[in-house]
């Protein structure tokens, strides 16, 4: 009888100019809930990709219900071993129907003609089963996000997977989706499934979890029953040393008067919108999903026509139309979606650094110089601890938390006044968040006014000096971090102008 | 309850919620303005031999857009499909003309050839990750050069020289015969797209060809042989292209080393005026047909209005350029309507 349903030993996989894993087992029985934790680029998703069959292991054995894997797992041989995977970014196609996407890759035909219908009402029978109330004719670039994420889900589910990864499936979703997301997560369970759990939000956790794997630098580090460890210590071994200090504050005294925003207003997101920053201040802006946070920024940064409003910048009234008028005046946005607004991933890092600063690199003749250039990067990214090869890289081949720095370094090469984050530290892990603080408190000590969003309120309240929330597109409240508390920031986070709009919003999110 | 939920909704409402469908009802909308004003300007237009004259221009005009919209739908161009159309006519010709095969083998050889090259094109794109463009652009000479070179850089005598009946047959079968009153150009475009909307609208390849064309990596992740489905679209292309060419051939009843040139441009003015967009997974052959046809009826009905062949090239250019900015516009649209 083999206890457990997945064995791999000792798998080794590089990439070029990386080992991203180094002779890792693991391992998962059937009816638990096996965390894999590791900061980013442990190797945690190489891990998994190999275990789904989109990558190809270097060395090392594969047991699958016991019976030896021979030869390379593809992800048709994978799925047919009984393993899904869903996957952190959201693998769908966006042109074709919910039932559409769910059986793509196994269609279902009589002769050579799909049965639409048949596809159609088996999708119709998981999505009820999990309670996702969605049509399966819907096309799925129709869908938020949250509910394209769910959409995966029923996908995985339709092979009738025994074993099941997700990696970081709450990511999208709203603190509602996740307690509907848990529920399905347990009745897999009760069938005697077995699911491979990847996930930053550590305090996720205890309410699902039942075993834990940590991984390191591409290594395995240790496996433990979720209840005879502590908190503390999968932090201390996922990062390998002891994180003291989550939420690293330093107090300077605050400045003159840097930036004044009054009755922005830009569409049904930013209504009316009133705030101030002071120079090296930290203000965080709170709220649920969808309540206006993102949009705020935008308009700010003149990505988004604004309806009304007044800027004014040290005292000076301003006009910001577009980003580059925004970046003139020294007023900086790194975007939540680093992949898709922040960075070219396409480019090096390097050229990435260089993108925003041109005029400075630049001769009379509009040349780049080289020279400058290279002490350019090279000093943004010794400052920032960017962990690469070199700056020749492609943006993309770094890991999430160092992505975030290179987005922060492109500004900081400048000279900038304000840098806004949205949703800084989304999708990154602990070491890499303390990082980003120590980054925003640096900034704040240099007298750089610093306006940043995030939905995890712990991280708010741990390192803003001022609070504003957010509702309904509105700010409803500003508190100083002195009086701020999780319950104060959450009455105002839902002070909806009345209940039934309330609810269309926390709908759409 | 329940049962209502299972219940979907009408066939209709799905078929315009899905693929750009909107698209091909505004473009048919003006389709029949556009025939209206012809009409209007010069009566001749509308008369029968005007229509029947109109169907038989526009029939390799479908055949050569259903060919670009199957690789458009995968998210990837064919430009060599101008002169795949060249290189069928001319080896065609010249197997004929000098008398090597006679007209059956010589479709046969043809068409292996025209494969060739499309396999060729999905095998440079899917497997070897060329850009679509440059690898066409390639075969996209190398079929032009290979039309130029069978019969050594000359147009081909005609095609009844060798075999008077046979080649008769052949020109009438692919063009100039009718059969149950309508032309046989026509009918062979007719029937080759409902095949083709049968493979992409209701087969599991065409199921793939639309995934592809609408995030490739979650095809590959789902088990989509990408290099297999991107192959069949391009062989399709060359299939079509091929096709296109015999017709040519047996219209002309001689091989021309030009004939087809500017075909792919054609073939993407039909396509993207139909609503097929040049992003992929998106767009529909129905779509194609009524881009064909206000192509054909630009040409011809321009022609009736007494206007230039220069002209005529700068108002369907502008149709096209028009029909993608329309496909933009409402795709922001959309996506504001979203947020």
């Amino acid at each position: 009888m083999a206890q457990y349903v997945v064995e791999m030993n000792r798998i080794s996989k590089g990439f070029p100019g990386v080992q991203a894993l180094d002779e890792v087992d693991f391992r998962a029985s059937a009816g638990e809930v096996m965390a894999l934790l590791g900061e980013n680029g442990a190797g945690k998703s190489t891990l998994v990709k190999i275990l789904s069959g989109v990558y190809i292991r270097d060395s090392g054995s594969i047991r699958i219900f016991g019976k030896e894997v021979k030869g390379d797992l593809t992800p048709t041989t994978a799925r047919e071993a009984g393993i899904a995977i869903i996957h952190q970014e959201l693998n769908m196609c966006p042109h074709l129907t919910v039932a559409e996407n769910i059986f793509l890759g196994r269609e279902r035909s009589k002769g050579a003609v799909l049965s639409n219908r048949e596809m159609y009402a088996e999708s119709k029978a998981i999505l009820d089963k999990l309670k996702i109330r969605i049509d399966p004719d819907t096309v799925v670039g129709d869908l938020a996000v949250s509910k394209q994420q769910m959409v995966e889900i029923a996908k995985a589910l339709s092979t009738d997977a025994r074993i099941l990864i997700m990696d970081e499936p709450t990511s999208a979703l709203t603190s509602k989706e996740i307690e509907e997301l848990f529920a399905i997560i347990r009745q897999l369970k009760a069938e005697g499934r077995s699911i491979i759990y990847i996930s930053h939000r550590l305090e996720e956790l205890r309410h699902i979890v039942d075993q834990v794997t940590i991984m390191r630098d591409g290594r395995f580090i240790l496996e433990s029953a979720f209840k005879d460890i502590s908190m503390e210590n999968i932090i201390s071994n996922m990062v390998g040393r002891e994180i003291k200090n989550k939420f690293p504050r330093v107090e300077c005294s605050p400045g003159e008067m840097l930036l004044e925003v009054k009755n922005l207003s830009a569409g049904r997101m930013v209504r009316d919108v009133s705030f101030s920053l002071r120079a090296g201040e930290i203000v965080g802006v709170a709220g649920l999903m969808g309540a206006g946070r993102t949009e705020m920024t935008r308009a700010l940064f003149g990505v988004d026509h604004k309806e009304s409003g007044e800027i004014r910048l040290s005292g000076k009234p301003i006009a910001i139309n577009k980003p580059m008028d925004a970046i003139r005046e020294g007023i900086v946005l790194a975007p939540e979606d680093r992949k898709k607004d922040g960075l070219c991933t396409n480019l090096s890092v390097r050229e990435n650094i260089a993108l925003p600063n041109l005029d400075i690199l630049c001769d009379r003749l509009s040349v780049v110089n080289r020279k400058k250039e290279a002490a350019m990067v090279e000093k943004a990214t010794a400052n920032l601890t960017i962990r690469m090869p070199n700056a020749d890289v492609d943006a993309a081949s770094l890991s999430g938390g160092n992505q975030q720095k290179v987005v922060v370094a492109k500004w900081l090469a400048g000279n900038s006044k304000v840098v806004v984050f949205d949703e800084p530290t989304r999708g990154i892990d602990v070491a890499a968040k303390v990082e980003i603080y120590n980054l925003m408190n640096q900034l704040k000590q240099q007298g750089i006014g610093v306006l940043f969003t995030s939905s995890e309120m712990p991280e708010v309240l741990g390192i803003a000096d001022r609070v504003l929330v957010m509702c309904d597109g509105r700010i409803t409240g500003e508190l100083p971090i002195g009086e701020a508390t999780q319950n104060k920031i959450l009455e105002l986070a839902t002070r909806f102008e009345n209940k039934l709009e309330g609810e269309r919003e926390v709908q759409q999110a | 309850m329940e049962k209502q939920a299972t219940k979907r909704a009408n066939p209709f409402r799905r078929l315009m919620a899905i693929r750009g469908m909107g698209q091909v009802v505004t473009v048919g909308a003006g389709l029949l303005v556009l025939c209206a004003v012809f009409g209007v300007i010069n009566e001749n237009f509308v008369s029968k031999a005007n229509v029947t004259n109109l169907l038989r221009q526009i029939a390799p005009i479908l055949l050569i857009g259903i060919a670009q919209s199957f690789v458009l739908i995968t998210g990837n161009i064919d430009l060599s499909i101008g002169s795949v159309v060249g290189m069928s006519t001319m080896i065609a010709a010249t197997l004929m003309s000098r008398g090597i095969l006679g007209p059956v083998p010589a479709i046969l050889v043809t068409l292996l050839c025209c494969l060739v090259v499309g396999v060729t094109n999905g095998f440079l794109v899917a497997q070897c990750k060329l850009p679509p463009f440059i690898a066409t652009l390639g075969t996209m000479t190398i079929a032009r050069g290979i039309a130029q070179i069978v019969n050594n850089n000359y147009n081909t005598d005609s095609i009844m020289k060798f075999y008077p009946e046979s080649a008769q047959t052949f020109k009438d079968l692919l063009y100039y015969g009718k059969t149950l009153g309508v032309y046989n150009g026509i009918l062979i475009a007719v029937v080759l797209w409902v095949v083709f909307n049968f493979i992409l609208s209701k087969t599991r390849t065409g199921r793939h060809i639309y995934a592809v064309g609408s995030n490739i990596e979650a095809a590959r992740l789902s088990g989509v042989n990408i290099t297999t489905t991107t192959i069949k679209a391009y062989a399709i292309s060359a299939f079509c292209s091929c096709v296109v060419g015999l017709i040519t051939c047996a219209t002309v009843g001689q091989g021309t080393m030009d004939a087809g040139n500017g075909y792919e441009l054609y073939a993407v003015a039909a396509s993207v005026i139909g609503g097929v967009s040049t992003l992929g997974g998106q767009g529909i052959l129905l779509g194609t047909v009524i881009g064909a046809a206000v192509w054909g009826v630009l040409q011809n009905g321009l022609q009736f209005a007494g206007a230039p062949v220069a002209l005529r090239n700068i108002v369907v250019g502008v149709i096209v350029v028009l029909s993608v900015l329309m496909d933009v516009v409402v795709r922001k649209g959309h996506k504001k309507k979203k947020a």
